[in-house]
């Protein structure tokens, strides 16, 4: 057994598949890990993030697997879950040896780790789909735009990814509060994340005052989401089943 | 008289919202699917195929779009509608103006995916078509709204209205109201079934133009891009479910519709004509209804297969799928590793995403009942109907009373006082004192096409 230890990020993590390719390991007998924790009769190889390595890894999967599954892979890396890694390992591995077709990387759902990666994968995007509906964005004085997010998964970048398209001329800010990381979006410009571990930003931002129709305008919309109820039909179970109680958090409506 | 006037124009846009937003509510469709299109650094909003749901109100039913009339106002005397003419009601109309800075705002808090406007009809067809079309054009051209926009097409209204409206909007509807041209004749006599496909067709024909232009010049402007959907009332006049789903089979293979819409008869007004329904809206038709569209539009089955002139009602306690199932025993068992899709989507308990997997799946390896669970098919279902490697899961037999008696629960049974040997079909009234009424997760299954 050799075990592989990575830096959690997309880079530490295609930097070891490509050196594991370099040994020539045996998939069976290889392991990507995250942590530290040790392990009995286990060859252990420190990986060092290498910028160059994982844009190779990253040209050879669009080129192999296509766009749609490169990003299918990218979803299942940015879960929670520890096992990620290796799970995106076994997948890539297998696809290679089997000299899958474009498209066609996560086919073989029978295989452990495919289906692993698969739910992975999955389960990030529907997440990153939910926010996209339901977070809320705030307006500050100012007309900047503020919303809070509390994900499971870091589908931060793809959520400020769909905001940047949808609102180009808008300046915004999203917080993950798991992450304490911000994602900023500047007006007509690009977007990028922000670590902020001491709290400073976080408590500047909200030390800030709404703007002054803000309090009005997400009252209507409270009155609406009301008053679109109809009575006769009233199903507070299917209401749950269709937008769980973790995301209501930091909803305007509820 | 005039003290109305007077106080309508203090309304408020706080009550004016309340108002046609409470008068909107029985208009089914709030889906924002089917465009895709890309964010323009001139403009606000983008449109994301899939459609995005931003939340979902007491009753379940996802908010997607800002559904509001324009006015409530109206010169018809529907019976079954809230705004009928005769009705008592307060009403309020919106100002243009106020429709696009309530859109605006609500979409930059992203509160909503976009604007779904409709409208009673104000003086005549054209005047509120024009009113509509001002409206959409006003949000589209000075505040810069790129998002999704779905609105009525008015019944009776002039050509040319409808025509520049539809090159503004994602999607355009004409709701048939009632299945049926006498229902139509009974309970909305200003209404004509003919004033209602007249539209339908235009639309369609536009669509069919457009996607010709666009092929050759690729900015061509797009005409309800997005497709135009319908949708009917069930329950309010006594048409059976095989007149219904014919109606809709035809209005996808002649119109092709996008989408049609079934709404179950929530009884707002009391009329000699409408109803009477002890126990409530008659939901569970509205789902088998939505369960069989779905058959129609992904499964390849035709409405023929599910209903005829005999049985014209769906079955309580199965499925549309099951029940067609448990009729065509002939069919099956189904070989998982060998048969063609299209005779995997014919099992219960496999949707179109699990048979799409098992056909890609089965490529690499042969699939067991293990894979199967994996995959996401359901099983407890599924495994009366296939083999694996010709081996059923365990021994079954492929019996029409015993499959029933298994596919059924118990408390069902007792309730309809069937050991299971014999099932009946549904009739109008079973609604409300039936446990399957509203399984969340059956509805998700709806909602998602995994039946």
């Amino acid at each position: 057994m050799r075990i592989y230890r990575c830096e959690d990020s997309l880079e530490g993590i295609f930097t070891g598949i490509y050196r594991a390719y370099e040994d020539h390991s045996d998939p069976k007998e290889t392991e990507l890990s995250l942590d530290e924790d040790p392990r009995l009769f286990a060859e252990e190889v420190q990986v060092v993030p290498d910028r160059e390595k994982s844009k190779k890894v990253v040209r050879t999967l669009c080129r192999r697997f296509g766009e749609a599954d490169y990003m299918g892979l990218c979803h299942a890396l940015a879960s929670r879950d520890d096992g990620r890694a290796q799970a995106v390992y076994r997948t890539v591995a297998q696809g290679l040896a089997r000299n899958v077709a474009v498209g066609h990387l996560f086919d073989n759902l029978a295989d452990d780790g495919v289906l692993r990666a698969f739910k992975l994968s999955q389960n990030v995007s529907r997440e990153s789909q939910h926010l996209k509906g339901f977070l809320r964005f705030e307006e500050l004085k100012g007309g900047v735009l503020y919303a809070k997010i509390h994900p499971g998964n870091h589908v931060l970048p793809f959520v400020m990814e769909h905001f940047a398209d949808r609102f180009p001329q808008e300046n915004f800010l999203i917080y993950d509060v798991g992450r304490e990381l911000f994602g900023v979006h500047r007006r007509l410009g690009t977007w990028n994340l922000m670590q902020d571990s001491t709290g400073t930003l976080i408590r500047e931002v909200e030390g800030v005052n709404r703007s002054p129709s803000e309090a009005e305008i997400s009252e209507l919309f409270r009155r609406f989401c009301h008053t679109i109820t109809i009575e006769a039909r009233q199903n507070p179970k299917l209401q749950r089943n269709m937008l769980p109680l973790h995301f209501r958090e930091y909803m305007t409506e509820f | 008289m005039m003290e109305l006037l007077t106080s309508r124009k203090t309304l408020s846009v706080s009550e004016k919202l309340e108002i046609l937003t409470d008068a909107a509510k029985y208009d089914v469709a709030c889906t924002s699917s089917g465009v895709e299109r890309k964010g323009d650094s001139t403009m606000t909003g983008n449109c994301v195929k899939a459609g995005i749901c931003h939340s979902f109100a007491g009753d379940g039913r996802c908010i997607s779009l800002l559904k509001i009339l324009m006015t409530n106002e109206c010169i018809y005397d529907c019976k079954y509608c809230q705004n009928r003419r005769s009705n008592d009601v307060p009403r309020a109309t919106f100002t243009p103006e106020e429709i696009c800075t309530l859109t605006m705002e609500f979409y930059r808090r992203n509160y909503i995916e976009g604007l779904f406007l409709s409208s009673g009809i104000i003086g005549n067809p054209t005047l509120t078509m024009e009113l509509i079309y001002r409206t959409i054009y006003l949000l589209r051209t000075r505040y810069r709204f790129n998002g999704y926009i779905h609105v009525k097409a008015i019944p009776g209204a002039d050509a040319e209205v409808i025509r520049s409206t539809g090159f503004l909007v994602d999607r355009m509807s004409v709701n048939l109201e009632l299945p049926t041209a006498d229902g139509l004749r009974v309970l909305a006599p200003n209404k004509h079934r003919k004033s209602i496909l007249t539209p339908m067709r235009q639309i369609q024909n536009g669509i069919h133009q457009s996607r010709d232009e666009v092929a050759l010049y690729r900015h061509a402007p797009r005409f309800v891009s997005g497709g135009q959907s319908t949708q009917m009332i069930i329950g309010a006049t006594p048409e059976n479910d095989w007149q219904i789903l014919n109606v809709a089979e035809g209005l996808y293979r002649k119109f092709e519709l996008k989408r049609v819409f079934y709404s179950a008869f929530v009884k707002v007004n009391e009329d000699k004509d409408l109803p009477a329904l002890p126990g409530g809206p008659p939901l569970l038709r509205e789902h088998r209804l939505y369960q069989a569209d779905w058959l129609l539009r992904f499964y390849g089955f035709e409405a023929k297969e599910l209903l005829d002139e005999s049985r014209p009602f769906f079955n309580v306690m199965l499925d549309p799928k099951e029940d067609w199932a448990v009729r065509h025993l002939e069919y099956f068992p189904v070989e998982i590793n060998r048969a063609p899709y299209e005779s995997l989507l014919r099992v219960p308990g496999i949707g179109v995403k699990s048979a799409r997997r098992i056909v890609a799946a089965r490529r690499s390896t042969n699939l067991t009942f293990e894979d199967l669970k994996k995959i996401g098919v359901v099983i407890k279902r599924a495994l009366f109907f296939v083999t694996c490697s010709g081996k059923m899961m365990y021994p079954t037999k492929l019996e029409e009373d015993y499959l029933v008696r298994n596919l059924t629960s118990k408390e069902d049974r007792i309730r309809f006082g069937t050991d299971g040997m014999s099932y009946r079909q549904m009739s109008l009234f079973d609604d409300g004192m039936f446990s399957g009424k509203m399984e969340a997760s059956d509805k998700w299954q709806v909602v998602t096409g995994q039946i």
